[in-house]
């Protein structure tokens, strides 16, 4: 999505030269915090394992599943609008790819373009579970009422948790780029954000199979 | 000094395999219960060979402190002999004892295999259900249970028995040190042991888990008697429990509606409340239509289930694939509670 | 931001150089140091030792009669918690990990801080707080589930409990970000030159902990994080009547808590492999070996959870691998042993204290390795399982792997973190008393856990009418208890008087090769005036030092204008 009246020269090679063309303290700094935050991402990776491997245990000891809660089986999660809302998300995971790409292609227009649209579907998104909790509430599934609710609201919280951290993230990241914190050389906090951003969908990959599709 | 070392280290191991070591492990030279003596082994070998390598550690930490000591001689830079690595030793000493590893684990996965797969057919199965802080126990055909705070369980001696391991609280575990194996009292899950008894007397049985305050005083006593002294006690059990409870539960008087606040009460945290189709089940099964459900008409002894069959459930408890229910004494409940129970699940016909 | 500061030399701008602190506030308090954290790590650390230690000392003193001599059991209960939950959490990890590393591991790799200055600030600070608030749970009745905290009993605690999970929760945090710090710092910024292969020993033994501690305390955040939810919102994880699974708590716990335990071990590794060869005069024996063992024994560590939990409703089938896996974690600790006493052999041995607590922790660690296997084996732990023999077990690994490593490291590094020697005649006197306690107490443990007492026992009647030897040994341990008690405070003491009346230190009173001995003692607030370049193996004693670039000369506060600081980057950029 380069934009051919960009005035700056623009390819890939351009894109790496430029990487490289930092001073030496910038190019540590990045190096330290991309491999910090890589780790950090890998340990937020982990806190979602553990409560996937709780649900999958507690779904794989339980005699029924859904299970029963107060004489009455509990219905199975509604996969077709999770389906849609998986693709909002999705969405903008590829929309974030294409404002870093714009960015490193030094075309800043469109950079803010694409950056709206992904907080845009981000706080969709948000719009979308909410209205999702609130169908799995009147379904009778609640938080503290069963295994099944305990799983579903703490991992699917979680994530919005995560994702709400990620829509204020990027919006951060927006008003320090427009204050020109930013340059077509140094913008690790726009790679950090776009990590961030994959990550959280990443996650979702898998709370989808989770709870829709398995 | 490697000779020295060695003596020692067989000293150690004809401690372990022919003196009396009765006073580590209780029981040893007369082995209470036929796996007691696997395990006792399986220690054996590893008091052995583990003194041994303890043994040699030590020895060899001491004797070089003592022989590299620095001297007053030395010059004040002088050094060590600089050498890296020597390949060969350390082949060696990652290769033997990894040997030795091998062979631990093939003997210990025999003696584990006999502790899970190794009995057959069980004569006898027993329940033990925790308690804070007392141990429950249940026989087949007996309807009153023992509690372990007034009275000792009993084992036949020389019969395989079957122990299933069950709480209706606290995570517990139940544990006769000259019996070895334990097993932890889950809540919701039913774990179960088997040996045979090889020798008569009376036991302790200890809690093992931490359950709460009064933990250290959860204790038990373990009676294995010859098979007629264990019928004998069995029978008499029966009979005191039958004279106890005959004339008692007049299951006509129940009251199906102080039956439903009871149910609610009592039952909803493993039945789900209202009843629901047997096969539906939250930790135990549904019990709408207990008397008449086409899909489960065999629920205990192969026709539909009569109000005295349901009672006898609630009067003993009941042990499934899925968990234990617990019996009349251990819910709480009257006589009086079970005929107004038993009333309330017959009217959902 | 932009760390836009221009330098003449690229050798200075290996590292962070944060701002020179000034004032009281800035230098000691909210210091960016690594050294100066290191300390605070120390201090807190000792200090939480002091409260954990003496609830042991009442614990043994209640043990001098079957009945319980001093307290309520429901008193004893919460003692052991709180013992087993602080020295654990609070005294162990930040000891050998906070302190140890965040002091020593920068110097050794030729680093001017860690990674990230602001976050390892944030990471101690938190460690007070969560002792607060867990020290604070005593107000509401305090926990009393053992330091294991495995529900349903510790859901019966109430607010102490919930307390106890945010205490847990906060510190694993702390934990979490010291890991991903200390493995960002060894990875990118070792000096150049120091290659993987040239890294000291405790540098790899801290780099495998920060591994573990980053990857496994995250699963026990999510652990104490879903026990809070049942806590407060009742939310059903582990309640079984509900569809929830204790035994599921127990993985979540061990999967972090069988790892704790190589967290404050293998930093002990570290120190040891550091003190034998300084000693002996000699090169460490089987460098690569023992640096490979370090992260063997750091990945296999994670899949050995369940070991815990042979008895407590594990399937039968899933018994043989955990036990198998938990016998080959033997093996790089045997490499390792074997290793250490090479390194004896031939050398010329100086018997410091550090010397001495370094060949008492060869003696004591082997027998707490062997004691393992004894555990591991399934059939066996059947018996040993939740016993006095498990409580001698990992106290022999605890109190004789990781705190004789510790006490090894303390008298170590004093006199490059201060400038001045400990005493060594105290400090001598000091490893008696704690080796003589060490084994007096815990040893006996072993048989009386053979002979059936179970641990967490408040009072043992019965036991003591069947075993009557049992109140003796009882008694004997609770004695030798105060050896050590006494030998902590012989440490404390002599770390006070030593501050102002041990000798002078000057650059490297030991002799030893690794790069935190070419500066001076105590080090200046950036460590290296120039960014030391590394050309061989840190522990070829009789060779010169392999460094290049080394100034022991330094004047200790030269003008800044000679060394570049960039400001702490802001969130982002």
């Amino acid at each position: 999505m380069a934009s051919a009246a960009a005035p700056y020269p623009s390819g890939h090679a351009a894109v790496a030269a430029r990487y490289d063309a930092v001073d030496e303290v910038y190019r540590e700094t990045r190096d330290i915090r991309l491999v910090g935050f890589v780790l950090f991402l890998l340990s937020d990776c982990i806190l979602f394992s553990a409560f996937i491997f709780a649900y999958v245990y507690l779904r794989n000891s339980a005699p029924a599943w859904p299970p029963f809660v107060d004489g009455r089986q509990l219905p199975w999660f509604d996969t077709s609008f999770a389906a849609f809302n998986s693709i909002v998300l999705f969405g903008s995971g590829v929309t974030m790819h294409f404002a870093l790409e714009n960015w490193k292609h030094l075309d800043k227009a469109t950079f803010y373009r694409w950056l709206i649209a992904t907080i845009v579907l981000g706080l969709g998104f948000l719009l979308g579970q909410a209205h999702e909790w609130t169908g799995v509430l009147h379904d009778g599934v609640t938080w503290p009422g069963s295994a099944m609710g305990a799983s579903f609201f703490t991992l699917t919280g979680l994530h919005g948790f995560h994702v709400f951290v990620g829509v204020c993230y990027l919006t951060i990241l927006g008003i320090q780029a427009s204050r020109g914190v930013y340059t077509g050389s140094k913008y690790f906090g726009l790679t950090a954000g776009t990590l961030y951003w994959h990550f959280v969908d990443v996650v979702w990959v898998g709370l989808f199979f989770l709870f829709y599709i398995w | 000094m490697t000779i020295v070392l060695t003596v020692l280290s067989l000293v150690n191991a004809w401690y372990f395999l022919f003196g009396n070591i009765d006073w580590i492990m209780p029981g040893a030279s007369h082995p209470v219960a036929d796996r007691a003596s696997d395990i006792d082994g399986l220690f054996k070998f590893m008091a052995v060979f583990g003194g041994g390598i303890t043994i040699f550690v030590t020895g060899y930490v001491i004797y070089f402190a003592i022989v590299f000591r620095a001297r007053s001689t030395d010059a004040p830079d002088a050094l060590g002999i600089q050498i890296h690595d020597a390949p060969k030793l350390e082949f060696w000493w990652t290769a033997l004892p990894t040997a030795l590893l091998i062979l631990l684990t093939g003997l210990s996965i025999v003696v584990w295999y006999k502790i899970q797969f190794g009995t057959t057919a069980p004569a006898l199965t027993a329940e033990v259900i925790g308690h804070q802080f007392y141990f429950e126990y249940r026989y087949p055909g007996l309807k009153t249970s023992v509690f372990s705070k007034t009275e000792p369980m009993h084992l036949p001696v020389g019969v395989p028995v079957r122990i299933l391991i069950t709480s209706a609280d606290v995570i517990h575990q139940f544990w006769v040190p000259e019996i070895r194996l334990k097993m932890a009292a889950v809540p919701g899950l039913v774990q179960n042991l088997n040996y045979t008894p090889l020798r008569t007397g009376t036991y302790e049985i200890a809690c093992s888990e931490f359950c709460g305050v009064d933990h250290s005083l959860m204790q038990g006593k373990l009676v294995i008697e010859p098979v007629a002294a264990f019928n004998t006690w069995l029978d008499h059990e029966k009979k005191e429990a039958a004279t106890a409870s005959a004339a008692a539960v007049n299951l006509k008087a129940g009251d199906p509606a102080a039956g439903k606040a009871l149910f609610a009460q009592k039952c909803a945290a493993c039945h789900n409340n209202p009843p629901t189709p047997f096969d539906q089940k939250l930790v135990g099964p549904g019990l709408l239509h207990i008397t008449d459900d086409p899909q489960h008409p065999n629920l205990v002894t192969g026709k539909p289930p009569t109000p005295e069959d349901i009672a006898e459930i609630l009067e003993n408890g009941f042990t499934g694939p899925i968990g234990t229910m617990p019996s009349r004494q251990a819910n709480g409940l009257s006589e009086k509670d079970v005929a107004n129970l038993v009333a309330y699940l017959v009217s959902l016909k | 931001m932009h760390p836009g500061t221009t330098t003449h030399d690229t050798h200075e701008v290996h590292g962070h150089i944060h701002p020179p602190p000034e004032g009281f506030v800035r230098k000691y308090v909210f210091s960016l140091d690594h050294k100066v954290i290191g300390f605070q790590y120390f201090i807190t650390g000792m200090l939480i030792m002091l409260i954990a230690g003496s609830f042991a000392l009442i614990m043994r003193l209640q043990l001098i009669d079957p009945q319980g001599a001093l307290m309520s059991h429901n008193a004893y209960n919460e003692m052991f918690t709180l013992h087993g939950t602080a020295m654990v959490w609070m005294v162990l990890i930040p000891l050998v990990t906070g302190a140890l590393g965040n002091f020593a591991m920068p110097l050794q790799i030729g680093a001017r801080d860690v990674a990230f200055p602001w976050l390892n600030m944030a990471s101690f600070w938190i460690l007070p707080v969560a002792a607060l608030i867990l020290f604070s749970s005593m107000l509401f009745g305090g926990p009393h589930a053992g330091w294991t905290e495995y529900p349903p009993i510790s859901l019966a605690d109430g607010t102490a409990g919930a307390l106890w999970c945010v205490a847990i929760f906060v510190v694993g945090i702390s934990s979490t970000m010291t890991g991903m710090n200390f493995m960002v710092t060894v990875i990118k910024m070792r000096a150049p030159g120091m290659t993987w292969t040239r890294m000291p020993l405790f540098t790899w033994a801290t780099f495998a902990t920060a591994l573990m501690n980053m990857v496994a305390t995250v699963a026990l955040s999510s652990a104490t994080g879903a026990l809070f939810l049942e806590h407060v919102f009742n939310v059903p994880f582990f309640d079984a009547t509900r569809g929830g699974s204790a035994v599921l708590f127990e993985h979540m716990f061990w999967f972090y808590s069988h790892p704790a335990v190589y967290i404050f071990v293998i930093p002990a590794f570290g120190v040891i492999s550091e003190v034998l060869p300084t000693f002996s005069r000699k090169p460490i024996f089987g460098y690569k070996m023992i640096a490979f063992s370090s992260m063997a024994i750091a990945l296999l560590s994670f899949t050995v959870w369940a070991h815990h939990m042979f008895p407590s409703g594990l399937a039968p089938w899933l018994q043989l691998p955990f036990m198998i896996l938990t016998y080959a974690i033997g093996i790089p600790t045997g490499i390792k042993m074997f290793s250490w006493l090479a390194t004896l052999w031939g050398g010329r041995i100086h018997f410091t204290s550090a010397m001495l607590y370094a060949l008492g922790f060869l003696i004591t660690f082997t027998f707490g390795g062997i004691t393992g296997i004894f555990l591991a084996s399934v059939p066996v732990d059947l018996h040993e399982h939740g016993t006095y023999f498990v409580v001698g077990h990992f106290h022999y690994v605890v109190a004789g792997g990781a705190v004789m490593g510790f006490l090894a490291a303390i008298p170590y590094w004093y006199p490059k973190a201060t400038g001045r020697m400990m005493s060594e005649r105290l400090g001598q006197l000091g490893f008696w008393l704690f080796f003589i306690g060490l084994n007096g107490t815990f040893f006996p443990m072993h048989w009386l856990g053979l002979e059936g007492m179970p641990r967490r026992y408040a009072s043992y009647v019965e036991f003591a009418k069947t075993n009557p030897d049992a109140v003796f040994w009882n008694r004997f341990e609770t004695v030798f208890a105060f050896f050590m008690a006494a030998s902590i405070g012989l440490l404390i003491f002599n770390a006070i008087w030593s501050l102002k009346h041990g000798k002078l230190a000057g650059i490297n009173p030991w002799g030893a090769r690794t790069l935190e001995w070419t500066i001076s003692s105590p080090p200046p607030y950036y460590n290296f005036k120039k960014i030391p370049e590394v050309y061989g193996p840190p522990y070829d004693f009789g060779h010169p030092m392999p460094y290049r670039n080394t100034d022991n000369e330094i004047e200790p506060y030269p003008e800044y204008g000679k060394v570049v600081m960039p400001v702490p980057a802001a969130a982002g950029a």
